[in-house]
């Protein structure tokens, strides 16, 4: 049989060689790929933040010693969160219906989220941007119905990037989440009927308790997307609210600072790869859908 | 009880009524922008006064939204090809390989997914403009290749882990060589899974924009990047228009696997 089998690296010629290598040479091409045009860039331009203008950690200090820049980064915390706290609160009903509803009815809701997640993000983005803007639907059937008599400003502002990231993550943490209700036995829940619990109680005590791991990995997920996010904030968000991602190309692409960029790209990198590893910590697992 | 339909009472129609708001959210938007690609109305005035396909005659009529369209689908046809022979010749070292070290590549190969593209972007940026690639054909097919390639590894490494390799083994013992066996069974066997590499590469590259925004020159501009550019401008409905191509040709690539994944089931 060993004949059959590829040929046996274990041994060649009577002699025993060490297997580590078997058909490691297939993913050469790929792994060529990444260092040279994934690490090694990234590497450099984090390099570049310690090198540039001079050595030493001046951009650093920059960087964190200025109420503007901590205006961004805190800003982006917040935007972050409050599009995770969002997502999930329309997320998990979403996800817990999609679980037990009759396939035909969930189905149809299936294949809008995929196309919604198809959907060029630059196209969603301008419909929000259209939608919102002053002259928008939104306003329109606001002061048509006499709700408001001035229109509210929607756009440029926290109000349209909350919308346009909450519209576009909601995808991403609905499918997890229905993966993991979907998951639960329902005999638990009966279980708990059974032993007197309300149906209050049951949600509260039994059945969000058990869909918690899914609603924190999903929650992680959502939120390191959105520290990274880069058009949507720049398109719907104002400048009174900009967020990191803007800045690294601001300070690369109109200031020419690549100290600063760099400075700027490490905090990003450090917190998207610090939250990575408490998922993987907490689930094991990494979702890796993202986009 | 609280997961059974049927079962659910009161609690029911909220958690339906939920649904379908968020579905209605999700979709809306969606039709809103391919109706409005059909209005007469230049500030985008909803319902249109009229109805009319200027927009769609003033996108065919400009040669930079055609030669962005072009240079958009040009390059996304050689990332597909090129994240599919990767992926492929990866996912066999990945699947039948041996050697120390191959979940650390294999998370390795996916990292791409999940760092924030916009410092991925500024980097190549960077190493781009220092050896000339900024704004190349090269260039952009690169960047993409990297985003696109790990959807590629993830399909096809599915596919490969679900293939019985011991049907290979028994066309190399009826007398096929070991090549043969993997071109004549192996590959034919997981063709859905280079399909769906080949779908998700080409909508990685076709959709993406951060990256196409720091590879861009004047010359040479995907169909993501024209957009970005003009919306910076207005919101002209042209964009509209565009984008409702792009929605259609999105249905039609999303319907393919679906039908696809329907033909291998039955």
């Amino acid at each position: 049989m060993a004949l059959l089998t590829e040929r046996d690296n274990t041994t060649v010629m009577g002699k025993i060689r060490p297997v580590r290598s078997r058909n490691f040479a297939l993913t050469v091409p790929a792994l060529l790929l990444l260092v040279v045009f994934f690490i090694l860039p990234v590497l450099s331009l984090l390099l570049r933040s310690v090198l540039e203008p001079e050595p030493g950690l001046g951009n650093y200090q920059a960087l964190l010693g200025s109420t503007t820049y901590l205006k961004i980064f805190l800003n982006t915390f917040s935007v972050s969160a409050l599009v995770t706290v969002v997502t999930l609160a329309i997320g998990f009903p979403v996800a817990w219906a999609l679980a037990i509803m009759p396939s035909r009815l969930s189905s149809i809701v299936f294949a809008i989220l995929l196309l919604s997640m198809w959907t060029n993000l630059l196209t969603r983005t301008y419909a929000w941007m259209v939608l919102l803007q002053r002259t928008g639907v939104i306003n329109k059937t606001l002061m048509g119905l006499g709700l408001i008599s001035e229109p509210l400003p929607l756009v440029n502002n926290l109000v349209g990037v909350t919308i346009g990231m909450t519209y576009i993550m909601l995808p991403f943490i609905i499918l997890p989440l229905y993966g993991v209700i979907r998951k639960i036995d329902p005999a638990i829940l009966q279980a708990a009927a059974l032993c007197g619990a309300t149906r209050w109680q049951a949600l509260t005590r039994v059945l969000i308790p058990l869909a918690t791991p899914g609603m924190v990995s999903g929650a992680l997920m959502v939120f390191v997307m959105s520290l990274g996010y880069f058009v949507t904030p720049a398109l719907l968000g104002g400048t009174a609210n900009m967020m990191l991602a803007e800045l690294i190309a601001q300070f690369v692409q109109s200031l020419v600072n690549w100290g600063m960029g760099g400075a700027a790209a490490l905090v990003l990198l450090v917190v998207t790869l610090a939250l990575y590893a408490i998922q993987l910590r907490l689930f094991g697992t990494a979702r890796m859908e993202g986009r | 009880m609280l997961l059974n339909f049927d079962r659910l009472g009161g609690w029911k129609w909220i958690l339906v009524g939920i649904t379908g708001l968020t579905a209605a959210f999700l979709v809306l938007p969606i039709v809103f922008i391919a109706a409005l690609s059909f209005g007469s109305s230049q500030w985008l005035i909803f319902p249109p006064p009229a109805w009319t396909l200027k927009w769609y005659e003033a996108f065919f009529a400009d040669p930079r939204w055609l030669e962005a369209a072009g240079t958009s689908f040009y390059i996304a046809a050689i990332v597909t090809v090129l994240s599919v022979l990767i992926g492929l010749v990866a996912s066999f070292g990945l699947v039948r390989g041996r050697f120390i070290g191959k979940e650390g590549l294999r998370a390795l190969f996916l990292t791409p997914m999940i760092l924030p593209v916009v410092v991925l972007a500024v980097a190549l940026y960077a190493f781009f403009l220092r050896i000339g690639l900024n704004g190349t054909v090269t260039g952009f097919v690169i960047a993409h290749l990297v985003v696109a390639l790990p959807f590629s590894i993830l399909s096809i490494t599915n596919a490969l882990e679900g293939f019985d390799k011991s049907i290979e083994d028994a066309a190399v013992l009826c007398g096929a060589s070991p090549l043969e066996a993997k071109l004549r069974i192996t590959l034919p066997s997981i063709s859905h899974g280079l399909f769906s590499a080949a779908v998700f590469s080409f909508l990685t590259s076709w959709d993406e924009v951060v990256l196409a925004i720091f590879m861009a020159s004047p010359t040479l501009q995907t169909l993501p990047v024209k957009i970005w550019a003009t919306l910076r401008q207005d919101l002209t409905p042209v964009i509209a228009a565009a984008s409702t191509l792009l929605i259609v040709i999105t249905i039609a690539l999303m319907l393919l696997v679906a039908l696809l994944r329907k033909g291998l089931k039955s």
